[in-house]
């Protein structure tokens, strides 16, 4: 991806290279302030040098004059020819920067006198007069016996003082002091100042740059996004997906095409506003049935939108589910126009669930658009599932797409498998088995069916499928005793509570319809699912508890539900004869059941033997190949 | 527009002010050596006189006028000071001569020719110095705090 392309793509890639320049800025600044030191020390070192390495020379001249005598204090104090001499050698450093060249001495009191003075009449200090020095290192050159530099900053009219030990037998007699005027200094620091402003001016310059490239940088962002929004729904348009779709992952989205159905009709004849509103309205239904941070809703062409639905990777049904609801509250969602007259829309979508197979977005939205167009061919509203092969996987479990397809094109049935009241041995039950017909009218069976769509509305659909086919029979034969698995979704969700509502206003097909639940930790764990169980049963549905025994089975939660069957697990059942533990448990179950009032009914017998045992545990109900297989509606006795 | 000018005008502001060290000349000039020179003059008049200090300066300008006031009761008359300050090439004889007033000169030279005054304040080598005459000092009962010590010269 080139830069070009990256700015186009992000506002974000642009404040990356913003914060490098203000970084390097910064450091820039740091090394100035260092170089500015440097300069500096280097530009004194420059200036003041040479007039050190005189005022050596002219101490030692001095030393040289006096070395004969011991006491260079008093030689000093005593002879006015070595005072004029060398006061003659002080002068000599007088400049128009060396403002006082002087020689000193500390006295017994460690006050320090003169004893020459290079000054002209005015200032020039007297023979002994005393100095009050301003700075504890002019004691420091008796110690140190070397030169001493001292910087100023009280006294205005120096900037530094250089210090000079002269010696007599190592020992510091005298001290050689130059003033420096603050002319030098200034003259340095004014050099300086040039350099600092030059740079700072350019720091400033590169920093208004930086400022507005900054403030343009914020505006191309908010216009961008403009630009991204569709102005009549609030939701994204076409530009957005041409700019974002080379870096949307289709690993990471199910990709939904939208269309509403006959939208043409309703700008027809209730004119282009009340068009305009309904497009709203779904755009706004479209976002609340999504979700916020993880799905991308887009308003493609005209009636057209886009759902690209986040999956997430422990729950990979999620997208598909959001897909069902924003399709379903469309149907239920009554659309109010500007004359306040409100209608009921439909709308055809078709998902495309493995763009991942896809090489490109486009692609992928071609393929998610040929579903949109065999849902508006099959009669529009609907959702038409893309999947890659249409054909079952390597388990041979069938596609979402051949299980929906299946589902619409009433492909499914029940088939009835007998339960069996062992003391009678007459039919107790039926127990009613999905089965799908495929393409070739070969029967498929549930465990080809549901992994496929587990967690998915697909699942529901083809409860309320079951329920319906089951509910016919009862009416049909009412003397018919059917159950219906269902799932632990099913209990919770609102429209097969609604169904079996429904189905219970006639009493005499709640009675006969037993509902069978595996239990799970769902089931008893969630409040809402216990509270329905409660409901279902006042409502008059028998609830047995499917594969008891097997998985999470525990007698505490069975008090808590309350079924009126349970139906002991087949695994078990079939190693009653040759498995001690399976005989005990079973042996237990059985015992519990009848002190807690619960019917007791054995899976998969599928011999005498079995069939004997089981009648000799108490077991009243059997259900199992040795009575009978599964069979058609045509074959259930009544 | 008017955003771009608020933001021109903040960036100007910020300049002038990184660069406000430069415009100093606003202050009165030398108002800091008069300054230190006050408080040094009220420091040693405090400690040479029994009694509160009345400042009295010759010829004295509206500056040092409200720098000293700060730090000493200023004498507007010769006569009604217990402390003069002579800091100015002057006559010394032009000055009132009272008994019981302290004398002191901004002039080494002056302090050296003229028994009047028992101490100085003056500038050497562009540095602050001090002097005090002993043999004056016990000639006017002056007993200054050692902190003075190392100014008293025993000249004689």
């Amino acid at each position: 991806m080139t830069l070009r392309s990256l700015w186009h793509k992000s506002p974000f890639y642009f404040f990356i290279p913003t914060l490098l320049i203000a970084f390097v800025l910064l450091l820039l600044l740091s090394y100035t302030i260092k170089l500015e030191e440097q300069i500096g020390r280097k530009l004194f070192t420059i200036s003041t040098s040479d007039l050190f390495k005189i005022t050596q020379n002219c101490a030692l001249q001095v030393e040289n004059l006096l070395h004969e005598q011991q006491d260079y204090v008093e030689a000093l104090k005593n002879d006015v020819t070595l005072q004029r001499r060398v006061e003659s050698y002080l002068k000599t450093l007088l400049t128009p920067n060396i403002k006082y060249a002087y020689l000193v001495y500390k006295d017994d009191r460690g006050i320090f006198r003169f004893l020459s003075d290079a000054s002209n009449k005015e200032d020039k200090a007297m023979i002994n007069q005393k100095l009050d020095v301003e700075s504890p290192e002019w004691f420091r050159i008796y110690e140190e016996k070397r030169p001493v530099i001292i910087h100023h900053t009280l006294l205005h009219q120096l900037s530094l003082t250089y210090l000079l030990p002269i010696q007599y037998d190592h020992q510091v007699q005298l001290v050689l002091a130059i003033d420096f005027s603050i002319q030098k200094i200034e003259e340095v620091n004014y050099v300086l100042a040039i350099l600092k402003r030059g740079i700072v001016g350019i720091m400033v310059i590169i920093g208004v740059i930086l400022f507005f490239l900054i403030l343009q940088a914020i505006r191309l962002k908010d216009i961008r996004k403009n630009s991204f929004i569709d102005k009549l729904t609030g939701v994204y348009n076409r530009n957005y997906l041409q700019h974002y779709q080379d870096l949307i992952q289709l690993d990471d989205y199910i990709i939904a095409a939208l269309d509403i159905d006959y939208f043409k009709k309703i700008n027809d004849t209730y004119g282009h506003d009340s068009g305009d509103q309904v497009l709203t309205q779904i755009a706004q239904t479209l976002l609340t049935s999504t979700r916020e941070k993880e799905d991308i809703v887009i308003r493609y062409g005209g009636e057209e939108f886009l759902i690209l639905a986040r999956m997430q990777k422990n729950d990979p049904s999620t997208p598909l589910n959001i897909v069902e609801k924003l399709f379903s509250t469309i149907q239920n969602t009554r659309f109010v126009l500007p004359s306040n007259e409100s209608i009921q829309l439909s709308v055809s979508i078709g998902v495309n669930l493995v763009p991942q197979k896809s090489r490109t977005f486009q692609e992928a939205f071609k393929l998610a658009d040929v579903a949109l167009y065999n849902a508006k061919s099959k009669g529009r509203n609907t959702i038409e599932i893309y999947d890659e092969s249409g054909h079952k996987d390597q388990r041979g479990h069938l596609s979402l797409a051949e299980i929906k397809a299946a589902i619409e094109e009433d492909r499914l049935t029940c088939y009835y498998q007998k339960i069996i009241d062992v003391e009678t041995a007459q039919i107790s039950h039926y127990e009613a088995l999905l089965r799908l017909f495929d393409h070739e009218n070969r029967i498929v069976t549930p465990d080809k069916i549901l992994p496929s769509i587990q967690g998915t509305f697909l699942l529901r659909n083809i409860t309320q499928k079951v329920l319906g086919v089951c509910y016919q029979q009862l009416r049909l034969h009412p003397k018919l005793c059917i159950n219906v698995n269902l799932n632990p979704q099913d209990i919770i969700d609102e429209t097969i509570l609604s169904l079996l509502k429904t189905y219970a206003q006639d009493p005499l097909i709640a009675k006969r319809l037993g509902l069978e639940l595996v239990e799970t930790e769902d089931l008893v764990r969630k409040e809402k699912a216990k509270e329905n169980l409660t409901m279902l049963k006042r409502l008059g549905y028998q609830i047995f508890i499917d594969d008891f025994g097997s998985g999470y089975s525990n007698f505490i939660y069975l008090a808590e539900l309350k079924p009126d069957f349970i139906k002991i697990d087949g695994s078990i059942i079939q190693k009653i004869l040759t498995d001690t533990i399976s005989f005990l448990l079973v042996k237990n179950i059985v015992t519990f059941a009848k002190e807690a009032g619960i019917q007791v009914i054995a899976e998969y017998v599928s011999d005498e033997g079995i069939c004997e045992q089981i009648r000799d545990l108490g077991i009243r109900y059997a259900q199992g190949f040795f009575f009978s297989r599964p069979e058609s509606a045509s074959s259930l006795c009544y | 527009m008017d955003f771009l000018m608020k933001h021109v005008i903040i960036i100007s502001l910020l300049a002038i002010f990184t660069y406000a060290d430069n415009y100093t000349f606003l202050v009165k000039p030398y108002q800091k050596e008069i300054e230190l020179e006050a408080k040094i003059i009220a420091e040693i008049a405090a400690s040479s006189l029994n009694e509160p200090l009345r400042l009295f300066i010759p010829e004295m300008s509206k500056l040092e006028k409200s720098v000293y006031a700060q730090y000493a009761t200023l004498s507007a008359t010769c006569e009604d000071a217990n402390f003069i300050f002579i800091n100015k090439n002057i006559d010394a004889n032009s000055i009132c001569h009272a008994k019981n007033t302290l004398y002191f000169t901004n002039n080494y030279r002056k302090l050296l020719s003229d028994e009047r005054y028992f101490g100085a304040f003056f500038w050497n080598k562009s540095r602050p110095n001090i002097v005090f005459i002993q043999r004056r000092l016990q000639a006017r009962h002056i007993h200054l705090p050692s902190s003075f010590e190392q100014f008293i010269e025993s000249i004689e």
